[in-house]
């Protein structure tokens, strides 16, 4: 199934954006969670403050659905 | 708390706006927490709102790299504390409110005593784990918390009042691996600082949760704004515990 992965800041590079500046798409095998996805890109989720699909907050554990974006958000701390 | 004849000409223009209740917010109580690009912005609106009583604390002195985004200072400032300067100008923008202002370092030891008596919490600090002692405090003395975080072109926030709300370590519970100095820009900190200052004016004047258990996103370079919905999360460290009886709301 086909997902994508949109992110800003430091971590727009770490997923290597091929649809648009800030969206990857991938292919991988259904029932994968959000851990294991970031895992299959060699992304440490340690650098992952937050993620959402489809304005809900989702954890490394929610498998998201064919055609879904998963946004990642890094950390937000300046002030 | 009656209003005088020279506040109504002051405030004449905001006066107009429906829903408007100066009184409320002449009575109002607010901790200011920095004094930097978030904080000086959002302390320069409710001041010149009106609120009646700020308390803004910070303990960093005025640096040269402050002068992209934080707009109470100027060069001649540099060296000088932020907390003092800060309530200097508020003041000399209105006069008819009081200000107070703490030159000390926000720890799990003091932020109890800093927010003690105000009626809201505005988060003007630029490091994740301060703003974790800001939560706590917020939560054992049940006054609501407005956060408030910006990095490169994103800024984000939300309000945080449990058990009404979620907190920050619902959200984010520990360390986020950020760099000590994270890339921010002027115009990005006032978008920030003025929505937590509208949502602050808000909240104040009719004692309302404006979107509970949201996190606003703004995407300055898309200019893309987005709403997140997220819940409470049971096992949290902070609200997650038994709260101390009598002390809920």
């Amino acid at each position: 199934m086909t997902v994508f992965l949109k992110a800003g800041g430091n971590l727009r590079a770490m997923i290597k954006p091929d649809v648009d500046h800030y969206t990857r798409k991938l292919e991988i095998e259904g029932g994968k969670s959000i851990g294991e996805i970031l895992e299959h890109i060699s992304l440490n989720p340690a650098y992952v403050a937050l993620m959402y699909v489809d304005g809900a907050m989702k954890d490394l554990s929610y498998k998201p659905a064919d055609g879904e974006t998963i946004t990642l958000q890094p950390p937000v701390s300046g002030g | 708390m009656p209003i005088s004849r020279f506040e109504t000409e002051r405030y004449q223009r905001q006066l107009m706006v429906d829903g408007w209740d100066q009184e409320r917010l002449k009575r109002a109580r607010v901790l200011v927490a920095g004094a930097g690009g978030l904080g000086g912005l959002s302390a320069t609106y409710l001041a010149e709102a009106g609120v009646g009583y700020l308390r803004i604390c910070d303990s960093d002195k005025v640096e040269l790299s402050n002068l992209n985004r934080q707009i109470l200072y100027t060069a001649p400032d540099i060296g000088k504390p932020k907390a003092m300067l800060a309530a200097k100008r508020l003041y000399a923008q209105n006069p008819e409110i009081e200000i107070d202002a703490v030159q000390d370092t926000l720890t799990e030891t003091n932020a109890g005593e800093l927010a003690a008596g105000c009626d809201l919490i505005v988060d003007g600090l630029d490091n994740h784990a301060g703003r974790l002692v800001l939560n706590k405090a917020s939560f054992d003395l049940n006054i609501p918390y407005i956060y408030g975080a910006i990095n490169e072109w994103l800024g984000q926030l939300s309000f945080f009042n449990p058990p009404k709300t979620a907190c920050l370590a619902c959200l984010m519970p520990g360390d986020l691996n950020a760099p000590e100095r994270t890339p921010v820009f002027g115009a990005l900190a006032a978008v920030v600082g003025s929505l937590q200052a509208t949502m602050a004016l808000k909240y104040l004047m009719t004692g309302e949760i404006p979107d509970a258990n949201v996190l606003l996103i703004f995407r300055a370079d898309t200019m893309a704004f987005e709403k997140v919905t997220f819940e409470r999360r049971p096992g949290c460290e902070v609200c997650g515990k038994a709260a101390p009886s009598g002390t809920r709301r």
